[in-house]
């Protein structure tokens, strides 16, 4: 399944290895990317689409959200 | 110059680290000084009284024993290595500590801020390498940032569910000068944005374990390294005795509940114990207190625990449903939690359910009779723990490799005290059991601390019998010799029709090796001279290694054979 994960973090180098590792350790390819930094200073916005197992979404982005510069995450199935 | 009259003052990098170590409570460090870490090393020389610097032989040592010091202290471990291959060497230990939530703090020298990049001399792309297995990491490459990072540092390393961070220090800036202050607060923005609180989230969820907990006729607590972590071992007992619920804890929950309590029914998992394991199956409800259902506890999932209701209380929600689905998830920090589940709870013995735990424990120890009879005359791993779990009368830290010897030492040791088992349990790091010990000993200097692995492990970080020496650590260090790799010829043995494939070792005379090092030592044959030799060992003022010669091919039983369920786990060949 499809997934968006839109995540806002800090706009520091490593981040998004950081998150991006999650989903080398797990071998799910990256569909879509687009990763900006947003008007507030020093926050970026990432979107990520990601083809996943439905059952192992939720742990994923749960997993995302522990990364210390990870301010907020949410996810919606996508249409392809 | 006086910490006092730092502040404000123009010092260098180096010394501004060797300040907010003092600051941050250091008083232990484990490291191995080389180019890009020397002018920290320079600054600690003025310092050397006031923070115990630990020269290991090898850096993956220096982890192990800042893992084996955070294991018995709960304050995170330091390390300070320098560029290159000596932050490599630390990556086993470091992934180690990511496994088995382990508070470290790695300080990596680095090469000159102008030269990263350019494949210097001793430059390895630490941040990349260590990313994956690290709560945090960061690179300094402006010496301003040296107080907050530091502070940053030790607050995430031991903030919620602990872990290990890496910071990199380019050598620039461990030279270069700036107007040091102590930082006054620590500033995460994931922390401070959201105002997080820690209790009074989830008193819906606690009426609602209390309530089922209550009905349930088959009630099972299963305990993890949470409850050690965040010293909730009074409250885990107070509910067992108050409730009447049996609970079995992981290898990393090992020594929270004493042995001998009447609700304690044993360890869980591959080679856990017999009743624990079946009767997961014919729970109703099952507590799961700081502990992620590690595969090796859980067995074939397919198959787990279908009968149990499951609450799962964790600090770090990433666990919840990550492996097992729970009916009721509990964000929270497993005293909080039990403290509050704890008022809610109803008086209860529930004999019939434990006394189905007796009657699986009596058909373990028939088992383990059998065993007995059948055995050849040499000694064997478990005799040896009995023997040393009675001399120590279950109080003394053990700090066990990985494989058989691990899991005798795990199985057979009468835990009396909290914070007594030390091993390797996600990562299974073989060599872990040496510099672990060396550890556990500075964080733990008034108990007694025994080092045990087997012939293969002890190879593995050998090295570190040089630093036991210099510090004269009395560390007892037993070696379980059976000239195999004991774990994976068992499975050879029972899966691979005995086609034991290189695990056959042919060892030196591990004695005369300790004996090189100043380290007195002996060798055992027989049953007769176990037990003194283990008083003499004991009562050694300094460090002494028994080597003990094992049987070759033992087993270790109960097993759950790999992809098993937890109730088709057994008891013998």
């Amino acid at each position: 399944m499809a997934y968006t994960i839109n995540i806002v973090a800090e706009n520091k180098p490593g981040v998004l290895y950081r998150i991006t590792g999650l989903l080398t350790k797990r071998k799910i390819n990256i569909e879509h990317l687009n990763a900006f930094e947003t008007k507030k200073n020093g926050v970026s916005q990432i979107f990520l689409t990601v083809d996943v197992n439905p059952h192992i979404v939720d742990t994923l982005v749960k997993q995302i959200n522990k990364i210390v510069e990870v301010l907020d995450v949410r996810y919606h199935l996508t249409q392809r | 110059m006086t910490l006092r009259q730092a502040q404000g003052k123009k010092i260098t990098g180096s010394e501004a680290v060797i300040k907010m170590l003092l600051h941050l409570g250091v008083e232990v460090i484990f490291g191995y000084p080389g180019g890009a870490n020397m002018p920290i090393y320079d600054a600690l020389y003025n310092y050397r009284k006031k923070i115990n610097h630990i020269l290991v032989r090898h850096e993956q040592g220096a982890s192990h024993a800042a893992e084996g010091y955070a294991r018995t202290t709960g304050k995170p471990g330091v390390c300070l290595v320098t560029s290159g291959p000596g932050a490599t060497n630390l990556v086993t230990g470091i992934a180690d500590a990511m496994m088995d939530s382990v508070p470290l703090v790695c300080i990596t020298g680095q090469v000159a801020a102008h030269l990263l990049g350019s494949d210097a001399f001793q430059e390895a792309d630490v941040i990349g390498i260590t990313t994956p297995i690290t709560k945090w990491n960061y690179q300094i490459t402006n010496v301003t940032e040296i107080p907050e990072v530091f502070a940053k540092a030790f607050f995430i390393a031991t903030h919620a569910r602990p872990g290990p961070v890496v910071i990199d220090i380019v050598k620039s800036s461990q030279f270069e000068t700036f107007n040091f202050q102590y930082p006054k607060n620590v500033h995460i923005k994931k922390f401070s944005a959201k105002g997080r609180s820690p209790s009074g989230r989830y008193d819906e969820e606690i009426n609602k374990a209390a309530q089922w907990l209550n009905k349930a006729k088959r009630p099972y607590m299963l305990v993890g390294h949470g409850v050690l972590i965040g010293k909730a071992e009074k409250e885990v007992q107070k509910l067992m005795e108050k409730s009447g619920i049996p609970a079995a804890v992981t290898l990393h929950g090992l020594s929270s509940i004493p042995v001998d309590h009447p609700y304690y029914v044993g360890m869980l998992g591959m080679h856990g114990n017999y009743a624990p394991n079946i009767l997961t199956n014919k729970a109703d409800v099952i507590l799961a207190v700081g502990m992620r259902f590690d595969d090796r506890v859980t067995g074939r999932l397919a198959d787990y625990a279908k009968k149990a209701k499951i609450i799962h209380i964790d600090l770090d929600a990433s666990e919840h449903h990550k492996i097992v689905k729970a009916h009721l998830a509990i964000k929270a920090d497993a005293k909080d939690a039990l403290t509050q589940i704890l008022v809610l709870i109803t008086k209860n013995s529930r004999k019939n359910w434990i006394n189905e735990f007796k009657k699986l424990q009596k058909k373990e120890r028939e088992a383990a009779d059998r065993r007995l009879r059948k055995r050849n005359g040499q000694i064997r791993m478990d005799e040896v723990i009995c023997k040393l779990s009675e001399l120590t009368n279950g109080k003394a830290i053990l700090v066990a490799d990985v494989g058989q010897n691990q899991m005798f030492s795990a199985r057979f040791y009468d835990f009396k005290l909290p914070n007594s088992y030390i091993t390797s349990g996600g990562l299974g790091t073989m060599g872990f059991s040496l510099p672990a010990a060396i550890g556990a000993k500075l964080g733990a200097p008034q108990r007694e601390v025994f080092a045990v692995m087997g012939d293969g492990g002890f190879q593995m970080t050998i090295q570190e019998l040089g630093t036991i020496m210099q510090e004269k650590l009395p560390i007892k260090i037993i070696i379980l010799n059976n000239n195999f790799l004991g774990m994976v010829r068992q499975w050879q043995e029972l899966f691979f029709e005995k086609r034991y494939s290189f695990t056959n070792m042919k060892n030196p005379d591990f004695v005369n090796i300790a004996q090189a090092y100043g380290i007195p030592g002996k060798k055992v044959y027989k049953h007769e001279e176990l037990e003194n030799e283990m008083q003499k060992m004991r009562i050694h003022p300094g460090p002494y290694l028994l080597e003990v010669d094992i049987e070759q091919e033992d087993n270790i039983f109960p097993m759950m054979p790999a992809g098993a369920s937890v109730e088709e786990i057994r008891l013998e060949e």
